[in-house]
């Protein structure tokens, strides 16, 4: 299979992942935005919060990455600086998330 | 490959309601993508205790703060509205011209609508 084919699967797979998840992470987020820290840390160490913003933050970096690395692709010309935005978004891609899961999971009441 | 052709740029387009939705498309996935980066920071910064979460607090209640949720919401829902078109796309369905420009004006309405839903939904809960 081609890698251009691959990642289109990969991202049309985690598009379709990203759905359900999208929507109940902007509903709670409009509903937690104003409250106050203890309300917020409650929400952010119950278990299923803390699993589905996990999983969403692992599949909206990556469906971001795959994404705007078309985006790089075609407006980009340079194939160096296309390389290094590249590797760039990837480290951030997976970074940031595991930063923020980790910051979820030492949160306490 | 070094010297292939970019895609043109958007300037030169004649805007249509597809062309719109899709440069939309683009757009909004980069704002979700520093939306997202940016309420990572926030979670992070809740580990630093109770006094410093309180300065981001003011800031979210402030108009421009509202106006942000409300901004982030518009975007999540017009992609997620846009992902859905894609994906029916996908699938061999909705190229006809006519059927292009109603699913593209479905995107650009309902995600207004939903963005409105969202709120009241979000608000509502307890």
């Amino acid at each position: 299979m081609l890698v251009a084919t691959k990642k289109w699967i990969f991202i049309r797979i985690s598009s379709l992942i990203l759905l359900p998840l999208m929507l109940w992470f902007i509903i709670n987020l409009v509903n937690i935005y104003d409250k106050s820290y203890q309300e917020i840390v409650v929400f952010l160490t119950a278990n299923p919060s803390k699993f589905l913003i996990g999983l969403f933050l692992v599949f909206s970096y990556f469906f971001s990455a795959l994404s705007i690395s078309e985006v790089f692709e075609d407006y980009i010309n340079d194939e160096k600086i296309k390389n290094a935005a590249n590797k760039a978004l990837n480290l951030f891609a997976i970074v940031i998330p595991i930063i923020t899961i980790f910051a979820i999971f030492n949160l306490s009441t | 490959m070094e010297n292939r052709p970019l895609s043109p740029h958007i300037q030169i387009y004649k805007w249509h309601i597809s062309s719109l939705v899709s440069i939309s498309h683009r757009i909004t996935g980069i704002i979700n993508f520093f939306a997202i980066t940016a309420i990572c920071i926030w979670f992070v910064f809740m580990l630093l205790g109770e006094t410093n979460y309180e300065l981001i607090k003011k800031f979210l209640q402030t108009f421009f703060g509202k106006f942000i949720l409300i901004g982030i919401t518009w975007s999540f829902s017009f992609q997620m509205l846009s992902e859905i078109r894609h994906l029916i796309m996908d699938m061999g369905y909705g190229f006809d011209l006519k059927i292009t420009k109603i699913t593209g004006l479905i995107v650009i309405l309902g995600s207004l609508i939903l963005t409105v839903m969202i709120y009241l939904i979000g608000r509502g809960l307890h």
